[in-house]
C-alpha cells in the first residue's frame, strides 16, 4: 500500500508524456515498468504528486538497420528482450545481462529505460525510515549519510545498479533522448552523471526513447558475469561487462572495451586496462595479469556489507574468468 | 517521522485524485471497480473482489507471493497499480481449481509435499503456471530460473521442483498416496 494518493494518466504516445510531464505544475514522474518506482515510493524515496503513465505507448519492434545496428524501443519490456532472437544475435551482451536482472515477474513488467533510469541503493536509503532509523539521510533531505559519516552533504556514496548499463557501455551503445527540444542521440557513457544525489544527466521532463547497440562483428569477443550472492532476484554485488576485438592470428586484441557496474555511482570505464590489452596477445597468464590490473583500477564503494577488498577480490575472479570466457567463445566462432 | 509537518500539511491540502472506474476480467468473470490511482492490483484482488488466494508478503516485489498472471504473463500483484491493468485479463489460484477440483498442477505440488505453510504457494503455482504455458517439459535449471522470483521458508524448494517434473511427465513419482497417508 502507497501511504499518500496521487494523480494518474496514461500517455498515447512518448512526445505526449513529455508535453505532459512539462504541463502539469505538480512534481510528476514518469511511470514504465513500475518495479522500480512503486516500491521506492512505498517507502517514501520518491513522493510524485502526478504520475504519467507509458505503459499505454505502443511499443516499436526491435529492428536491426543495414549497418548491423540493433534498435530497441526504451519501453521494450526485460523479458522480451531477454528471450528474442534477434537481439541474442545481434546483441548477446544486452541479451546476457537481461537476463540475470531480478526475478522473472519483475523482468515481464520492467522496461530497458526504467532499468537505466533506476534510483541508487544503499542499505540506508532503500528501506522504510521508520523501521530503524529517525532521521533520513542526504539524498532524502536529511543531514547525515549513515554509511559515511564524514561525507559532504553534496556528497552521496549510494550506487546504481543497473545490470544493463556495463553491458551497454561495454558494447559501446548509444541512447536517443527525448526532451522538449526533440529526440538527442548521444553514446550511454554521457547518461550518467557520477553524482550519487543525481546519477543520471537527464533533466527533468527527459526520458529515454531508444537504445541503439552496435553490430558485433565477426573478430569480436564478448563477457558479462553479475555477481551476486543468492544467484537469483537480487541486485549484483557486481557487475562486469567486456567486448574485445581480435587480429587476424585470433589471439591478439585489436581494442576492448570493460564497464563495471554496480560499485559506484554509475557504471565505470577500466580506460588503463583497456589501453593494456590493447595489442597484448591473449592467454591465460595475460588475461590474469590484466584482471589483476582492472581489480586495481576500480575503485569499489564499500556497500551493502562488501568491504572493498572483497569486491575487488571478486572483480579479479569473476572479471577474468570473464575474459577467458569471451576468448574461449571467439576462437572457437 | 520522514515527513517535517509543512510537507504533511501540503499534502493534505492537495486536491484528492479522482476514483476512477477500471474494467478488469479476473478469472474469466468481469468486475468493475473504482479505485484511486495509489490503489494496488492486490488490493483490487484481495479486498474489492474477495479473491484472498493471492497472497500478500513483502509488498516491495521480493517475496513473489502476490503472483497472478496479467494477459498471461506473471507479474507481481503488490507493485502494479490497479488504473494500469484497465482493460486487462488477470488470472488468480482461484482459476485453476474448477467446481472445487484442484487442477492436476495443484495436485502435483500436494503429491510431492510442495507446500508447507502455504503462504508462498499460490505465488509459487501462478510462476509454475506461466512457465509450463510456455515451455511444457522445462529443465531443472529453467524451472529454478522461472521461479527464481519466489521465495519459499518451508521446502528447500526440492519437492517444488519435483512438483513441476511430476506434472510435465518427467519421470518424477507422487511421494504422497492419494488417501493423504505418507
Amino acid at each position: 500500500m502507497i501511504l499518500f494518493e496521487f494523480e494518474h494518466e496514461n500517455a498515447t504516445s512518448a512526445e505526449e508524456a513529455v508535453t505532459r510531464l512539462h504541463e502539469i505544475e505538480t512534481e510528476t514522474r514518469f511511470l514504465a515498468g513500475g518495479t522500480d518506482l512503486i516500491p521506492n515510493m512505498r517507502i517514501g524515496i520518491a513522493k510524485p504528486a502526478h504520475l504519467v503513465g507509458l505503459g499505454r505507448i505502443l511499443r516499436e519492434p526491435m529492428t536491426v538497420d543495414g549497418e548491423g545496428w540493433l534498435k530497441v524501443d526504451a519501453l521494450t519490456r526485460l523479458a522480451e528482450i531477454e528471450h528474442s532472437d534477434l537481439v541474442t544475435s545481434a546483441a548477446p551482451l544486452l541479451a546476457a545481462s537481461a537476463h540475470t536482472v531480478a526475478g522473472n515477474q519483475i523482468r515481464q513488467r520492467a522496461t530497458l529505460g526504467g532499468n537505466l533510469c533506476q534510483e541508487t541503493r544503499c542499505l540506508y536509503l532503500n528501506q522504510k525510515h521508520d523501521f530503524q532509523f529517525v532521521e533520513p539521510c542526504y539524498k532524502r533531505g536529511g543531514d547525515c549519510c549513515y554509511p559515511f559519516p564524514k561525507n559532504k552533504k553534496e556528497v552521496c556514496w549510494s550506487v546504481y545498479m543497473s545490470d544493463i548499463a556495463p553491458a551497454l557501455m561495454a558494447a559501446g551503445a548509444e541512447v536517443t533522448v527525448l526532451g522538449a527540444g526533440g529526440p538527442v542521440r548521444m553514446s550511454i557513457d554521457h547518461l550518467f552523471s557520477g553524482d550519487g544525489l543525481r546519477p543520471l544527466t537527464l533533466n527533468l521532463g527527459e526520458m529515454i526513447r531508444y537504445v541503439h547497440v552496435p553490430p558485433m562483428g565477426k573478430d569480436s569477443a564478448w563477457g558479462y558475469h553479475k555477481s551476486t550472492v543468492r544467484g537469483g532476484l537480487e541486485f549484483g554485488m557486481a557487475v562486469m561487462a567486456l567486448t574485445f576485438r581480435l587480429d587476424a592470428d585470433r589471439e591478439s586484441c585489436k581494442d576492448a572495451r570493460i564497464a563495471i557496474g554496480a560499485v559506484n555511482e554509475g557504471p565505470v570505464r577500466l580506460s588503463k586496462t583497456e589501453a593494456a590489452m590493447q595489442g597484448q596477445r591473449l592467454n591465460k597468464k595475460s588475461l590474469t595479469e590484466l584482471a589483476e590490473m582492472a581489480s586495481a583500477e576500480v575503485n569499489p564503494l564499500p556497500h551493502h556489507g562488501f568491504s572493498k577488498p572483497h569486491l575487488r577480490d571478486n572483480i579479479r575472479v569473476y572479471l577474468r574468468r570473464a575474459m577467458e570466457a569471451a576468448l574461449a567463445r571467439a576462437q572457437q566462432a | 517521522m520522514l515527513d517535517s509537518p509543512e510537507k504533511t500539511t501540503s499534502s493534505v491540502l492537495r486536491a484528492r485524485p479522482k476514483p476512477r472506474l477500471v474494467t478488469l476480467s479476473i478469472n474469466g468473470e468481469p468486475h468493475e471497480v473504482v479505485v484511486r490511482p495509489h490503489i494496488m492490483l492486490l488490493e483490487v484482488i484481495r479486498d474489492h473482489v474477495g479473491l484472498t488466494g493471492t497472497k500478500d508478503g513483502c509488498e516491495s516485489g521480493t517475496c513473489g507471493a502476490c503472483t497472478v498472471l496479467l494477459d498471461g504473463k506473471p507479474v507481481l500483484a503488490c507493485i502494479t497499480l490497479a488504473v494500469e491493468c484497465d482493460g486487462m485479463n488477470v488470472q488468480t489460484i482461484e482459476g485453476l481449481s474448477e467446481g472445487g477440483q484442484l487442477s492436476d498442477l495443484q495436485e502435483a505440488f500436494l503429491d510431492q509435499a510442495a507446500t508447507q505453510c502455504g503462504f508462498c504457494t499460490p505465488g509459487v503455482i501462478m510462476s509454475s503456471k506461466a512457465l509450463l504455458d510456455s515451455n511444457p517439459k522445462p529443465t531443472v535449471p529453467e524451472i529454478k530460473k522461472a521461479l527464481e522470483g519466489n521465495l519459499c521458508r518451508c521446502t528447500g524448494y526440492n519437492s517444488i521442483v519435483d512438483a513441476i517434473l511430476q506434472y510435465s511427465g518427467q519421470g518424477v513419482k507422487p511421494l504422497m498416496r492419494k488417501d493423504g497417508a505418507p
